[in-house]
């Protein structure tokens, strides 16, 4: 059981140290390149749009989370493929190697909101212990969702390389069917419908209530966050059951 | 008399792949049969048709056949890296499987974090690495190369390290396969006195080899796989003979 958490925690430095290997910057990257991309976004919707406080800030947050929901769900689907090599060689928990993908992206989404921290000097926002509170219930969502789709995806991956294109495309999909750029009172009313089915549309709104305008949390947020969080467990279950039953065939498919 | 239990149990183990007979990549080939898509033509090819073996604790066994007579996959099954077609496989106590050396070593790694992270996936405890390391080090005679990238090493050098680190693992039983055919004569030597360090301790190894030599050096016991069955033989003797015979 300990070997379990070692093993997890020697992919996940591994991979991390070899993503900034050989540059001189190193791991400095990880904070300067959300830094430099969130300053362009920020200049441009405060000169050239002109936006107040609470949308800039709301769309860097939405962005952020949106980062972490598309790298988890990839990096959580190339989990089996990338470790091949060392899965048709020994055995052990094949569900490892997802945890460890899926964490990478929670590690990268945990300097992002430093970086966002950084902004918060120049902008301000209002938050709360509450706030925080509903803002960590949402992420924790992501985190149990991403790694529930994952443990199907990187599955079918192996059997179905199609996937890989078909989820880039459906990320794409879900990334303008949340409302980051937008706002749900901007849509048509059927459209709004639709975007409200997407549960990420509800993550993204509490997260941002918890953290930009934390003074307006109220019982009912955490009520209907818990039901989207419900929702999270139980593709996870369904996803370790799913996980179980197929995953001792995958070495002969590789 | 007391019977022994065997640390390896393996009883009536079949084991099929699919071996597709033709390709239909495209489109038109699709629209053709899009049913195909789910049932892609070709047959079930049995590697291994039925195989039974006991392996008892201290013993060494040789695995000996052609090249694609199924004695890696037979390996690979015992370390439950493949499942069984039909039969079953148990294994009674701890083992590590050494199909290949440097499992998940990493180019870009240096050599001391590629022992962290070999040691690691071979089961072993980052705490007990820490103590090893210096002792892996001077196995592999590697001292002054330790912070150097791996892709820079020979690969003589790569296997001294990732052997050094192998033999470290806890076990009771070792699956090796011909990972003793890479090396100088004098790395080899030092493997060979680890193999009868092993026997000494009444450990249990299946080696899987082409060497008859090493076969007839080390193992207690010897079998002969040919088309996907384990042909009948008294002695190691007669499993070397039967190998060069074909």
């Amino acid at each position: 059981m300990l070997n379990y958490f070692e093993l997890l925690w020697q992919f996940i430095t591994t991979d991390f140290k070899l993503r900034y290997k050989n540059s001189y910057l190193g791991i400095i990257w990880i904070v300067l390149k959300p830094l430099a991309m969130f300053s362009i976004i920020y200049v441009i919707w405060s000169n050239i749009f002109k936006m107040g406080p609470e949308y800039k800030m709301g769309l860097l947050l939405g962005i952020i989370m949106m980062n972490f929901f598309s790298e988890a769900v990839m990096m959580g689907m190339d989990a089996l493929m990338s470790k091949a090599g060392i899965i048709l060689k020994i055995k052990f928990p094949r569900e490892v190697v997802i945890y460890s993908g899926v964490t990478i992206a929670l590690i990268d989404f945990v300097f992002n909101m430093i970086v966002f921290g950084i902004f918060c000097i120049f902008t301000p926002v209002t938050t709360t212990f509450l706030g925080v509170l509903l803002f960590l219930m949402a992420i924790l969502s992501i985190f149990i969702l991403t790694l529930g789709l994952s443990l199907f995806s990187s599955i079918i991956f192996i059997k179905l390389r199609d996937i890989h294109n078909l989820v880039e495309v459906a990320l794409q999909l879900v990334f303008w069917a949340t409302p980051i750029y937008y706002t749900l009172t901007m849509m048509p009313e059927n459209l709004q419908k639709i975007i409200k089915l997407n549960p990420l549309t509800l993550i993204v709104t509490y997260a941002r209530k918890g953290l930009i305008t934390g003074n307006t949390v109220r019982t009912e947020d955490f009520i209907q966050l818990g039901v989207v969080f419900l929702i999270c467990c139980l593709v996870l279950l369904l996803g370790n059951i799913f996980f179980k039953k197929k995953v001792s065939k995958i070495a002969e498919y590789f | 008399m007391e019977e022994k239990q065997p640390i390896i149990h393996i009883k009536n183990i079949r084991k099929s792949f699919f071996l597709p007979s033709e390709k239909h990549n495209t489109l038109v080939e699709f629209l053709h049969n899009p049913l195909r898509l789910f049932k892609p033509a070709g047959e079930q090819y049995s590697v291994l048709k039925d195989i039974d073996l006991d392996i008892y604790p201290g013993e060494f066994v040789g695995i000996m056949g052609r090249n694609g007579s199924g004695k890696s996959t037979l390996l690979k099954i015992m370390a439950g890296i493949y499942e069984p077609t039909s039969g079953s496989v148990k294994v009674n106590g701890k083992l590590v499987p050494f199909l290949e050396l440097g499992v998940g070593f990493n180019p870009e790694l240096t050599a001391r974090e590629n022992v962290y992270l070999n040691g690691v996936i071979l089961g072993m405890k980052k705490n007990a690495l820490k103590e090893k390391y210096a002792e892996i080090v001077e196995f592999a005679e590697l001292e002054k190369f330790m912070e150097v990238p791996l892709k820079n090493f020979s690969s003589g050098m790569q296997v001294r390290l990732a052997f050094s680190i192998a033999i470290m693992a806890d076990a009771d039983v070792y699956l090796l396969d011909e990972v003793l055919a890479v090396g100088d004569v004098a790395f080899q030597e030092k493997c060979f006195n680890v193999f009868r360090k092993y026997k000494a301790e009444g450990k249990t190894v299946v080696l899987v080899t082409h060497a008859p030599a090493s076969v007839k050096d080390f193992c207690d016991r010897a079998v002969f796989i040919k088309d996907g069955l384990i042909q009948p033989a008294n002695s190691v003797d007669e499993v070397i003979q039967a190998y060069i015979n074909g």
